[in-house]
């Protein structure tokens, strides 16, 4: 199953070393991202005591890759955790009580589905300073209705199933019933779309940064896009080198994410 | 054999100049379209009522003034042919040209120089340009005497570009407010170019006036205004050939690229008057930043020359006072607080701020003016890092945009702020209002929002205000600068790079001391 997925494999092993090199490398490597080390605009493998170059500051490039990571990664997992909560419980009431809850819940899930994301998302930092936190928030908020669909249309289908029947007929609550019978069997697809949820995630906090919007007391791969955007055409590094981590989490995010599909998925299961 | 000489050079000296000015009436083109390219956008064209650069670009060309200057601070004839300022310099008398037309045909005359100066002086941002008139009187239709309560020196330079447009009476004097007066969107002017089309965030489009009273000018027949959203879109655009003019450029990286095209010049004249200086405020009410010696440690500790030469690429200049150097009023002697992080450290442990377990003394927030990254972020960031060394933890406090840090800053509610303000020609206009004890007015950006009050600077300042003694008045100011500067309401980093980068198919460029905040009505444009 997973294990035999080589695609899935490489993206575990991608995000273990990302995790690795995030939370041992600092230990490591113990230069202050904030610090200014070398004249401003260095290139990568000009001057050894910053071997991957310095942003427009002067600030090292490869500090700031080790350290930012932490930010990148709890951002990540931290808006995908706000999805999957917004998005399970209003998916699921709907889903399991229909009528007029579902009637409500669906129509405040559209609202929320026609709002442009980014702009939504830019609206609330703005609102309330571009902090990491915030920024975390402020991402789970626009994108849990698409989990939300999603259960709901699980909790739709389980509901009907015969051993939902005869847990009802055995007396179970409705608590229960939601809680322990048709969410443990709604949860493969659920836990699909949250790993990916980490990925999307984590483009959208880079996304925020390069329009300016990120924490510029906190240290984030995204933070770095933003503030190197405006010497892009002079120093690519300052850019590409955080994008090139970006895009590797997410990268190794999606393949799990993928694997686990195939892996849940009852079609694709080799007996 | 001697004499014979000189005269040999006298006239080959003679002979040279109208051989020049004969080649430069010849290159002067008339026609062609000439795009600027700009990021500031303007709200309405107004300038009688609205300072700052995106409405005096277009307001210089549509409104005339009484006054223009020249590169070197000379005040040359315009809408008036001459003028005289009385012995007591208390009145002015202005004799205006006599074939002067609005774009509607109707003359301009003394009564809407006196309705001109009465509106400025009533809404104007800038409250000590026109402050001291009493009155002005309109013995006839060409002539028209500004009375003064006081002397006040810098009247004339008031006259000019932007600060003094004269609006058409029968137009304005409806009643109506000239904030928001309809006509603020598509005003008539006496100017060298008349509005054809305002597209608020896009683009301002002007025709040449047929009937401007200066004869054979304007030589462009259309000037359009573009509005940028970044100034890396708009580089991107000069460096293609779609923007002919590119006033304000900013940015040090945009600066050193356009400098490689070899179908631009670029230049830093023509700034002379705005005086833009950086610099980093503190609100002088906060706890740690109401001792002077905190501040003064804080301006020890800013690596002025980093700041210039790395940061800048050394394209801007250290500021070291109010006024920037390059006016008359400059004081080159004060105190530089060049780097020296030892005396900010000793400074600090003086005011009774020892260092804690990590090495951390207090923690300040910083602010900055989203958009010229470079001058604000940049430094606002590098705060962080380098006032680590003396045990100062900064925050630095993004705004989202710039109504967000104006509401912070002129709310008093900041610790220290990275800020941009201009000299405006004379420091009666720019500076000031910076640091007079009357001025701390909570709500009003680039008031006295450090809330800084000395009442012997406020005492050399008003006679500085009233002095028409050149030479006086600029002694007046080199005492005010050095207790300014020895007290530190503002650390002074460095005057803005700003720059005019335009196809050297443009002749005549902007290099006035006013650039292109003056009329464009002797550039043009070669086929």
């Amino acid at each position: 199953m997973f294990r035999r997925n080589y695609a899935a494999m490489f993206g575990l092993f991608l995000l273990v070393l990302l995790v690795l090199v995030t939370l041992i490398g600092p230990l490591v490597y113990s230069v202050d991202p904030f610090e200014i080390v070398w004249a401003p605009l260095t290139p990568p493998g000009e001057e050894a005591t910053a071997p991957l170059g310095t942003d427009y500051l002067g600030r090292d490039i490869l500090a700031g890759l080790i350290h930012g990571g932490v930010a990148t990664l709890a951002v990540g997992l931290a808006a995908a955790l706000i999805t999957v909560v917004i998005g399970l419980t209003v998916g699921a009431l709907a889903g399991f009580y229909l009528g007029i809850v579902d009637d409500i819940l669906m129509r405040v899930t559209e609202f929320f589905q026609v709002l442009p994301a980014l702009m939504f998302a830019m609206v609330l930092v703005t609102l309330f300073s571009s902090s990491l936190v915030v920024v975390a928030i402020a991402i789970g908020l626009v994108s849990w209705p698409p989990t939300a669909r999603l259960a709901r249309a699980e909790f739709l289908r389980i509901r009907n199933l015969e051993y939902v029947s005869a847990a009802r007929s055995v007396g179970a609550k409705n608590t229960r019933i939601i809680w322990q019978v048709i969410l443990p069997n709604a949860l493969p697809p659920l836990i699909v779309s949250a790993t990916l949820t980490i990925g999307t995630a984590i483009l959208f906090e880079a996304g925020l940064s390069f329009l300016g919007l990120s924490d510029p007391n906190t240290y984030s791969w995204g933070y770095m896009i933003g503030s190197g955007r405006d010497n892009i055409l002079d120093a690519w590094w300052a850019v590409t080198l955080p994008g090139g981590m970006i895009f590797v989490t997410v990268l190794a995010v999606s393949l799990i994410g993928d694997g686990l599909n195939d892996a849940f998925n009852p079609k694709l299961r080799e007996r | 054999m001697r004499k014979f000489k000189t005269l040999a050079m006298a006239a080959a000296v003679m002979a040279s100049l109208v051989a020049a000015s004969a080649v430069e009436a010849a290159e002067a083109v008339k026609g062609g379209t000439l795009v600027i390219g700009m990021t500031q956008k303007p709200r309405h064209l107004n300038p009688a009522v609205q300072s700052g650069t995106a409405t005096a670009v277009p307001g210089t060309q549509v409104f005339a003034t009484p006054l223009r200057f020249d590169e070197n601070w000379q005040p040359q004839p315009y809408l008036a042919e001459s003028w005289s300022v009385s012995d007591d310099g208390l009145s002015i008398t202005l004799n205006l040209r006599k074939n002067a037309k609005f774009h509607d045909g109707k003359p301009v005359t003394s009564e809407d120089v006196a309705f001109s100066v009465q509106t400025v002086k009533d809404n104007h941002p800038f409250k000590s340009m026109f402050s001291p008139v009493e009155k002005v009187e309109t013995p006839n239709a060409n002539t028209a005497v500004i009375h003064f309560a006081r002397a006040h020196p810098a009247a004339l330079l008031a006259m000019s570009s932007a600060l003094l447009p004269i609006l058409p009476k029968h137009v304005y004097g409806d009643g109506q407010d000239p904030k928001s007066h309809p006509a603020n969107n598509m005003p008539v002017g006496a100017g060298p170019f008349k509005i054809v089309e305002f597209k608020p965030g896009e683009h301002v489009i002007l025709e040449r006036n047929p009937d401007y009273f200066i004869e054979g000018r304007p030589y462009l027949d259309r000037i359009i205004i573009k509005h940028y959203k970044d100034s890396n879109s708009l580089a991107l655009a000069v460096d293609k050939g779609e923007v002919d003019m590119f006033p304000f450029v900013t940015n040090t990286r945009d600066i050193g690229r356009l400098k490689k095209n070899a179908n631009l010049e670029v230049t830093n004249q023509g700034y002379a008057a705005v005086g833009p200086v950086n610099w980093l405020a503190f609100n002088t009410k906060n706890e740690f930043l109401s001792d002077k010696r905190v501040r003064q440690a804080i301006a020890y500790a800013i690596d002025k020359n980093f700041i210039v030469k790395a940061l800048h690429g050394g394209f801007s200049e250290r500021a070291s006072g109010p006024v920037v150097p390059g006016s008359p009023f400059y004081a080159p002697d004060v105190q530089k607080y060049d780097l020296d992080l030892d005396k900010a450290n000793a400074l600090l442990d003086e005011a009774g701020h020892a260092k804690n377990g990590d090495g951390t003394r207090f923690t300040l927030k910083v602010d900055y003016i989203p958009g010229p990254n470079e001058q604000q972020k940049a430094i606002a960031e590098y705060l962080k890092p380098q006032l680590k060394k003396i045990g100062i933890a900064v925050e630095v406090r993004a705004a989202p945009d710039f109504p967000t840090w104006a509401k912070r800053v002129s709310g008093h509610e900041f610790d220290m702020t990275m800020d941009i303000v201009f000299n405006w020609g004379d420091p009666v206009i720019g500076v000031h209002r910076t640091y007079l004890c009357d001025n701390i007015r909570e709500g009003v950006i680039w008031s006295n929002t450090q809330s800084y009050c000395n009442e012997k600077v406020d005492g050399i300042l008003a006679q500085a205000g009233v002095e028409s003694d050149a030479d006086k008045r600029a002694a007046l100011y080199r005492d005010a600068q050095s207790i300014i500067v020895d007290e530190v309401p503002i650390a002074f980093i460095n005057t803005l790079p700003y720059h005019t980068a335009y196809s050297n198919k443009i002749g005549n460029a902007p290099i006035s001391i006013w650039g292109t905040m003056a009329p464009l009505d002797e550039v043009y444009k070669a086929k």
